[in-house]
């Protein structure tokens, strides 16, 4: 088994960047500014922000559904303010990590706002519901801003076994979605690609509509065959390094398909985003997880 | 369009960069012989200029062409300064930063007068200046660059980004 390069405070293979931990923190506080501007859009002051944030409430059990309702209620009765906050909050998130000596009350405060945005935002990603789909962005950005943060946390919030352990929960959940009875009938996969067809320029619809005509009925099988594969990454972080690597990349692979046909790159391009969705963070956690180099002298030993 | 509020505020910092340009350029005292202006400084003054009229009426200097014509002629300068740069001493970040300022700054006035075209490249444009933004603000805090520059540029980037994403 390797060491992991962020959690043990050492450089990664893939990169002879001087602290590995630290453009890691950088690309979070990318997407945080992203997700502000995003925030800033026009039709985020509207109502129809609100709707949204109520649509996710359906399917969750009553004690996380209530709260999303009464949440929703409230920004539609004061979208233009309570918008102007949740941008504001985002855009200094983004500005915190940027900047070194806020790095960790901004981290801190990602936690916190993370969380919060995953209940109240996206209904905890719908794991609850039995209808979320890996492919689609389940268990929702959110929470994995918040895995991101305490793993790129400063100075060592999590150990390696957790830190793995983290990731086998993470990619062993998404395995476990996949096989869900909603996600794993005929043609469950192809309706929900070919519903994402609208919206967006006309060469993402086309992609959209030849993925679900290639999938077809053959939905078990890719629930399978995305199960295998989420299990293989979810293991893949106790193997010996050559073999960590190649199941990382393989979880990179898997995110830039997730995020290019299931997520539609976020939907960016057809407007009223919030956030690029979970596949580029699900890449960024993979680059998380990049094994330690190993130091000369080192191989071999115990 | 978000709340004047919102469009306010990013004014309020173009404002700021505006001032803190001028501030800079009047300090070099360019009508002395053998002085040097920082050409960034002109690049920074003008585009905050024109980024305050976009974002808020009242703040409008001169026509829109005019604005176009001054940030092509803008533009064609970094590029040359871009390429005398590569020349020089190959390639680097900061020169293709300031291009890609240059250019989004034009694009903005392009698109504002035709809305709905290439929003791709507003996206790109957005990402581009966020992500350099960041670097930029790191790099500052780790005390490497000068500070003034580099606290106009991240907050050019950002408010540059926020309107290229509103506008697309």
């Amino acid at each position: 088994m390797s060491e992991i390069a962020v959690v043990a405070g050492g450089r990664a293979a893939w990169r002879d960047a001087p602290d590995t931990r630290r453009v890691l923190q950088l690309a979070l506080a990318g997407l945080w500014l992203l997700d502000a501007l995003l925030q800033y859009q026009p039709m985020m002051f509207s109502r129809a922000f609100g709707q949204s944030l109520a649509a996710t409430a359906d399917g969750n059990p009553g004690f996380i559904a209530r709260p999303i309702t009464w949440d929703a209620t409230l920004i539609q009765q004061h979208a233009v303010a309570l918008n102007v906050v949740f941008a504001t909050i985002q855009l200094l998130l983004g500005l915190g990590i940027a900047f070194r000596p806020t790095v960790r009350l901004a981290l801190a405060a990602s936690v916190a706002w993370a969380v919060g945005v995953w209940w109240f935002g996206e209904g905890l990603g719908g794991v609850l519901t039995g209808t979320a789909s890996p492919v689609t962005g389940a268990p929702g950005a959110a929470i994995l801003y918040a895995l991101l943060a305490v793993l790129l946390w400063p100075a060592r919030a999590v150990d390696t076994r957790a830190a793995r352990s983290l990731w086998l929960v993470l990619w062993l959940g998404l395995a476990w979605l996949a096989l869900q009875p909603a996600n794993r009938a005929p043609w469950a996969l192809h309706d929900t690609l070919a519903g994402m067809e609208n919206g967006g320029p006309g060469r993402m619809a086309a992609l959209e509509r030849d993925a679900a005509t290639l999938i077809g009925g053959h939905g078990l099988a890719v629930s399978i065959v995305l199960a295998a594969a989420f299990t293989l990454v979810a293991v893949g972080v106790y193997l010996p390094r050559p073999a960590a690597v190649t199941t990382l990349v393989l979880a990179i692979a898997i995110a830039g398909v997730i995020w290019a046909v299931g997520e539609k790159f976020g939907m960016i391009l057809a407007g009223g985003a919030t956030d690029p969705n979970s596949g580029p963070l699900l890449a960024l956690l993979a680059l998380a997880y990049w094994p330690a180099r190993t130091a000369p002298g080192e191989a071999g030993r115990p | 369009m978000p709340p004047a509020l919102i469009l306010d505020a990013f004014a309020a910092v173009m404002l700021a960069v505006a001032a803190v340009s001028a501030a800079r350029l009047a300090a070099a005292r360019p009508w002395r012989r053998g002085e040097t202006v920082a050409d960034i400084d002109i690049a920074h003054l003008l585009m905050a200029i024109a980024m305050n009229g976009m974002l808020t009426g009242s703040l409008r200097t001169i026509p829109v062409v005019a604005w176009e014509s001054a940030l092509s002629v803008l533009l064609a300068w970094l590029v040359f300064r871009a390429a005398r740069d590569v020349r020089a001493s190959g390639l680097r970040t900061l020169p293709a930063v300031h291009l890609v300022h240059g250019a989004a700054m034009l694009y903005m006035f392009l698109a504002a007068a035709q809305p709905s075209r290439y929003p791709a490249l507003a996206y790109a444009f957005a990402l581009i200046l966020a992500g350099y933004a960041v670097w930029d603000l790191d790099r500052l805090s780790a005390g490497r660059p000068s500070a003034v520059t580099a606290g106009c540029r991240t907050a050019m980037g950002v408010t540059m980004a926020f309107m290229l994403i509103v506008m697309a």
